[in-house]
């Protein structure tokens, strides 16, 4: 039985999932949950992701949702080999993979994610951008980014020698903030264009970024 | 060596440790880092985007507080309660809390913690709390604590029956709930609505309290 995704295929959080999927040779079958249409809300979809938003996953019978931890799951599932996620044996790189990850979480996922809202949602709904905030959000991000630089002037990845899901984690609101808000992030940082120019070329990337 | 961690007492993030620290019972000498001294440089050589707190365990340094936590559970096995599923509880197991620690991470500690920057922070830097946004972001706590009880109502913690650092990690935000003015589990009406994330949070703090 395929592993199923309860997602929209646009969704920043379905497409971190479905690359997850590409990477590890995961087959996998979209089940459309509509946002436009409130579909999210329903009582129905309530019961698989109680917090009304997407995605939710099905994997023969065990659901969960949060993409990052089914991205967790499917490399422990899946990832016979994989070096996604660290060996939970080695202490020392496991700590330093969640301490990369927990980074994503605390410092680029907000600012990125709300940077994204203004500048490429709302003109979508023909809601007015909000200048002020852009600005404040625009800095924020860049300072984060500022950190990124020198993290990666001195190791190939995030979380250390070795690319992991952490790196992964920022595709969708990179890709999104580069290729849709048409910012600009990356030229003026060497090694953070370094980083996202690899983990954006690959194929499981490639695969997914326009929709899962 | 024992363990230093660099913080103040006074930080949420600092006290998430202390409260890891105590329950695994596991020696510690907390160094105090002032108020406006983060980004001194022989701090931003350890935590680079200026912020506490973080640890030196013997030479190994690690930040976030939430991947210092997850370090000290695999490092310290032997001390105090587990708090986290045993290998042979299987894979499931490991990504239902895994989804746990993610929904405190997304769903609970972003939207609480701009409430009490709002209501706790703002005044002690002598500005004025913005209610039009603490009324927003109240709203969209309640539509978060009805996800908790849909969990809540199903397992007596987040990732289960047993408490893990997903129920824990809340703790030093929900200890502020009441100097903050976020009444959702002291107003009886408030409370009918989520009875079980009231007993949860009532519970959690008191096992906070019981640690300080």
């Amino acid at each position: 039985m395929p592993f199923k995704i309860y997602g929209f295929p646009p969704s920043t959080c379905t497409r971190r999932v479905a690359l997850v999927c590409k990477e590890l040779n995961v087959p996998y079958e979209l089940i459309p949950v509509s946002i436009p249409k409130g579909e999210h809300k329903a009582p129905e979809y309530l019961k698989r992701q109680p917090f009304g938003v997407v995605p939710a996953i099905d994997d023969d019978g065990f659901t969960m949702f949060e993409s990052r931890p089914v991205a967790r799951y499917l490399v422990a599932k899946y990832g016979k080999g994989s070096t996604l996620v660290p060996d939970p044996k080695d202490i020392i790189a496991t700590a330093k993979f969640e301490q990369a990850v927990s980074v994503e979480n605390n410092h680029f996922d907000e600012p990125a994610g709300e940077l994204f809202l203004q500048l490429v949602i709302k003109p979508m709904r023909g809601l007015p951008k909000d200048e002020e905030r852009v600005k404040t959000l625009l800095a924020t991000l860049n300072s984060k980014l500022d950190v990124y630089e020198m993290v990666l002037a001195k190791q190939p990845y995030l979380g250390g020698d070795i690319l992991t899901l952490a790196d992964l984690f920022h595709l969708p609101w990179l890709y999104g903030l580069t290729e849709k808000a048409k910012l600009d992030l990356v030229t003026s940082r060497p090694n953070v264009a370094r980083w996202y120019q690899e983990i954006s070329s690959r194929p499981a990337w490639q695969a997914v970024k326009d929709g899962a | 060596m024992t363990l230093k961690l660099y913080g103040r007492l006074q930080s949420t993030n600092t006290q998430r440790v202390i409260l890891i620290l105590k329950e695994k019972k596991i020696p510690y000498e907390l160094v105090e880092v002032e108020f406006g001294q983060n980004n001194q440089p022989e701090r931003l050589q350890f935590q680079p985007f200026a912020e506490i707190p973080y640890i030196d365990d013997d030479g190994f340094i690690l930040y976030e507080s939430r991947a210092i936590a997850r370090y000290l559970v695999a490092a310290y096995p032997e001390h105090g309660p587990t708090l986290v599923p045993p290998p042979s509880a299987g894979l499931r197991a490991q990504a239902l809390f895994e989804q746990a620690l993610s929904v405190e991470a997304f769903n609970f500690y972003p939207t609480v913690s701009s409430i009490l920057m709002e209501r706790l922070f703002k005044p002690f830097i002598g500005q004025t709390p913005d209610e039009a946004e603490i009324a927003t972001l109240t709203e969209k706590l309640d539509a978060r604590l009805a996800g908790y009880e849909r969990v809540l109502s199903k397992s007596k913690y987040l990732a289960g029956d047993e408490v893990t650092l997903a129920d824990l990690f809340h703790i030093p935000l929900l200890t502020l709930f009441g100097l903050g003015q976020i009444d959702d589990f002291t107003n009886d009406e408030k409370v009918k609505k989520w009875p079980s994330v009231a007993r949860w949070a009532n519970e959690l703090v008191q096992r906070g309290s019981v640690q300080a």
